[in-house]
């Protein structure tokens, strides 16, 4: 994706700009979870779950792990921390939407990277699932000094696990504060402004 | 929050359980795969031909330079006309046959009684299991030298699978309509011409194109076991060895395949998607009218009469044959070797089907359009690797296993080989096409988080594409069974070339003795393929 205008600059460094073994690294630290998820149904558990690892394997480890998993304690903690461990090879296809997508958040604590995007990550799960899930994601916010940028839709959620709100409204910037300055008032503002 | 409780959990994994089914299917694939480049010789002995490189630099030097004198462009023109001409009427014949057999074969015929319908389906896998040389062979010994040959020897097993087809066709069209009708009192035949027939017809007409597409390919093989047209001349050229008039032949063949295949694509893509106005589409229309003229030229070119069927001379010699090859052959020598053939029949095409799947896979990636944008370069080499796939699967497998003949030694090899890549267009297009409609963003989704190109692929094409492939490879493998005895009777060994010698000396006995093995055989191996298939749903 290029910017119609103006450069980006990922974790310190314009993505375009870089090739080869430093943009892998840089691609490496940033982890999203898309609203679809694109988890490979096919796939047992366990592999979905080892793709977020697959830019610091070998072609040929990532080969063979499709024949013995490899890493199976980080993927079983990962699972586990999501409430899954106990379906990791289980086929993907098999499991709920909401399990689904908290295969998707393992595949992102297995990445640990620095910077994780989220959209709509709470979409199909129940709020003690959501709030969990928020919070898992946040981790490398909180521990490495990373950040978790978020799409949601929850002003509850957006209080309970974020810092600073950006509102946007027809593709614009409508309103940037941090979580604690938010008023109601402002809320009903940014969802007047959307609609 | 339970999140620091769960950090202390460390649950062991449960047991890892693998599909016993699929392993034990994918050990056995293994086991006979090397059994069978055993048998090759692959292992053991010479397989290279040395003293045939020097010969083969000449031929490759041929083609070059091939025949383009008035007079072989002439001969080669007229044998292009008999071979269409034959491909026309074959497909007429199979239509009216397959058409007339549909009814006899249909679910809808039968309704509950399935004893009948099996028996029905039953009937037609014998036409249905020799390849569409063996019935020439088999026809020109009691027809004679008879245009009538060809157009049966393609008329017969092409209007058996057509029947299977168009039932099937008609079988799976949606009822509704049908059910409707007969509940009014309409009759089975005309609840079916108005119920069943106008919801199956696009299928039925696409069928008929692209039987006709196979018969051009089947025309040029019956040519080359004698029929006459290109694949005769293509025969003669080759054993006076003059490699100039072999590259002239191969390349009218080869630009008649294309064409047929392009052409019938094209009218079965207009087929699959009809235009929304909802008017009468004039390609396809000019195309239908194109086909019946072309039909009844074919009749006329070749001067099919049918008092030749039921000439005196037909009916005695029908009834010698018939009366010499009952009971079978069944002497301990005979048998020996029609069991030894087997075994090398189904080698060749074990091996044919390995290397055709191992290029489809190996070539899926770069055959297939790239999803979103991409440099002329490798826009370029998909177009020049489907262009090659196109001329892979349009060319008949005896014309590469003719060429590979120079450089291997004759026995299970070069036919294998010569079966693996013509069957490897057919595959390749397929993987590719698998590729292509697959959902992009998963493997986007791995890309953008660092993975290798390879590890993508792995990870997000590999998992979603291998059912349909290795299914449709398995469905190939009955086709490269019948296919190996055709290349069997060119001489390259197995089933065939037993076939061969057997009608050569006119042991009529033995002739059935080896026809039931080559029915069996093909039965058997459509049964274990569909048992597999089953095994990866």
């Amino acid at each position: 994706m290029s910017p119609t205008a103006g450069t980006v600059r990922v974790l310190g460094a314009d993505p375009a700009a870089l090739s080869g073994r430093d943009r892998h690294r840089l691609l490496a630290r940033v982890g999203t979870v898309h609203q679809s998820l694109e988890l490979v149904g096919r796939l047992r558990v366990v592999h979905d779950v080892n793709a977020g690892r697959l830019a610091s394997w070998s072609a040929a480890r990532a080969a063979w792990s499709l024949v013995r998993p490899q890493g199976l304690p980080e993927v079983l903690a990962a699972l586990a921390r999501v409430g899954l461990a106990d379906r990791v090879f289980e086929r993907t296809e098999r499991l709920s939407g909401g399990q689904r997508q908290r295969v998707a958040i393992a595949r992102l604590l297995v990445q640990q990277p620095d910077l994780v995007l989220a959209d709509e990550p709470a979409s199909a799960l129940d709020p003690v699932l959501a709030d969990r899930a928020l919070a898992l994601l946040g981790e490398p916010a909180r521990t490495r000094g990373g950040a978790l940028v978020a799409a949601l839709h929850d002003a509850g959620l957006v209080r309970r696990h974020c810092d600073r709100v950006v509102g946007l409204a027809g593709g614009r910037v409508v309103l940037d504060a941090p979580v604690t300055a938010l008023s109601a008032a402002d809320l009903a503002e940014l969802y007047g402004a959307a609609t | 929050m339970t999140l620091e409780l769960d950090r202390q959990v460390r649950p062991a994994a449960p047991p890892l359980r693998r599909d016993r089914r699929r392993w034990a299917w994918g050990l056995g694939a293994a086991g006979v795969l090397a059994w069978s480049l055993a048998g090759a010789g692959l292992f053991s002995g010479d397989v290279f031909n040395p003293g045939g490189t020097a010969q083969f630099g000449r031929f490759a030097a041929a083609a070059l330079d091939p025949a383009v004198d008035a007079a072989f462009l002439g001969v080669l023109a007229r044998s292009a006309l008999v071979t269409v001409a034959h491909a026309a009427a074959g497909t007429a014949l199979a239509l009216a046959l397959g058409a007339a057999g549909a009814v006899l074969v249909s679910r809808t015929t039968w309704g509950r009684r399935r004893a009948g319908w099996l028996a029905a389906r039953g009937v037609l896998a014998v036409p249905r299991g020799l390849h569409e040389a063996v019935w020439g062979l088999l026809l020109v010994n009691v027809l004679g030298l008879d245009p009538w040959v060809a157009v049966l020897a393609i008329g017969l097993p092409y209007g058996a699978v057509t029947a299977k087809v168009f039932a099937d066709l008609v079988d799976e069209a949606p009822r509704g309509a049908y059910r409707a009708l007969r509940a009014a009192g309409a009759g089975r035949t005309s609840a079916a011409l108005y119920g069943l027939l106008p919801p199956a017809a696009g299928g039925l007409l696409s069928y008929a194109f692209y039987r006709l597409e196979c018969a051009v390919r089947s025309a040029v093989v019956l040519g080359m076991v004698g029929a006459g047209g290109l694949g005769y001349e293509l025969a003669l050229s080759f054993a006076s060895l003059r490699w100039e008039q072999v590259w002239s032949a191969v390349y009218a063949l080869s630009l008649l395949c294309l064409a047929a295949e392009v052409a019938g694509r094209g009218v079965r893509r207009r087929l699959a998607a009809p235009p929304s106005s909802g008017r009468r589409d004039r390609v396809l229309a000019a195309a239908v009218a194109g086909t019946v003229v072309l039909l009844a030229w074919a009749c006329w070119y070749l001067a099919l009469s049918p008092a030749s069927l039921v000439s005196d001379r037909t009916v005695t010699q029908l009834a010698h044959v018939l009366r010499a090859a009952w009971p079978p052959a069944t002497d301990g020598g005979l048998l020996r070797a029609v069991a030894a053939s087997a075994v090398d029949t189904v080698q060749v095409s074990v091996i044919a089907i390995a290397v055709a799947l191992l290029g489809a896979v190996l070539l899926a990636g770069p055959a297939a359009r790239p999803a979103g944008r991409s440099s002329p370069g490798r826009r370029g080499a998909g177009a020049l690797l489907r262009g090659g796939l196109l001329l892979l699967r349009a060319v008949p497998a005896p014309v590469w296993a003719l060429v590979l003949l120079f450089l291997l030694l004759p026995g299970v090899l070069p036919g294998a080989l010569a079966l693996g890549v013509h069957t490897l267009g057919v595959l390749g297009r397929l993987a590719a096409e698998t590729t292509e409609e697959l959902d992009s963003r998963p493997r986007a989704a791995l890309a953008a988080l660092g993975a290798r190109p390879a590890a993508a692929w792995l990870y997000a094409v590999l998992p979603r594409a291998a059912g349909p492939v290795l299914a449709h490879a398995l469905y190939r493998w009955e086709v490269a069974v019948r296919d190996t005895v055709l290349i069997g009777l060119l001489g390259a060994g197995g089933l065939g070339a037993l076939l061969a010698s057997e009608l050569a000396t006119f042991d009529w006995a033995a002739v059935t003795t080896v026809l039931v093995a080559v029915v069996v055989l093909t039965w058997a191996v459509d049964v274990v393929s569909d048992r597999a298939r089953a095994a990866l749903r």
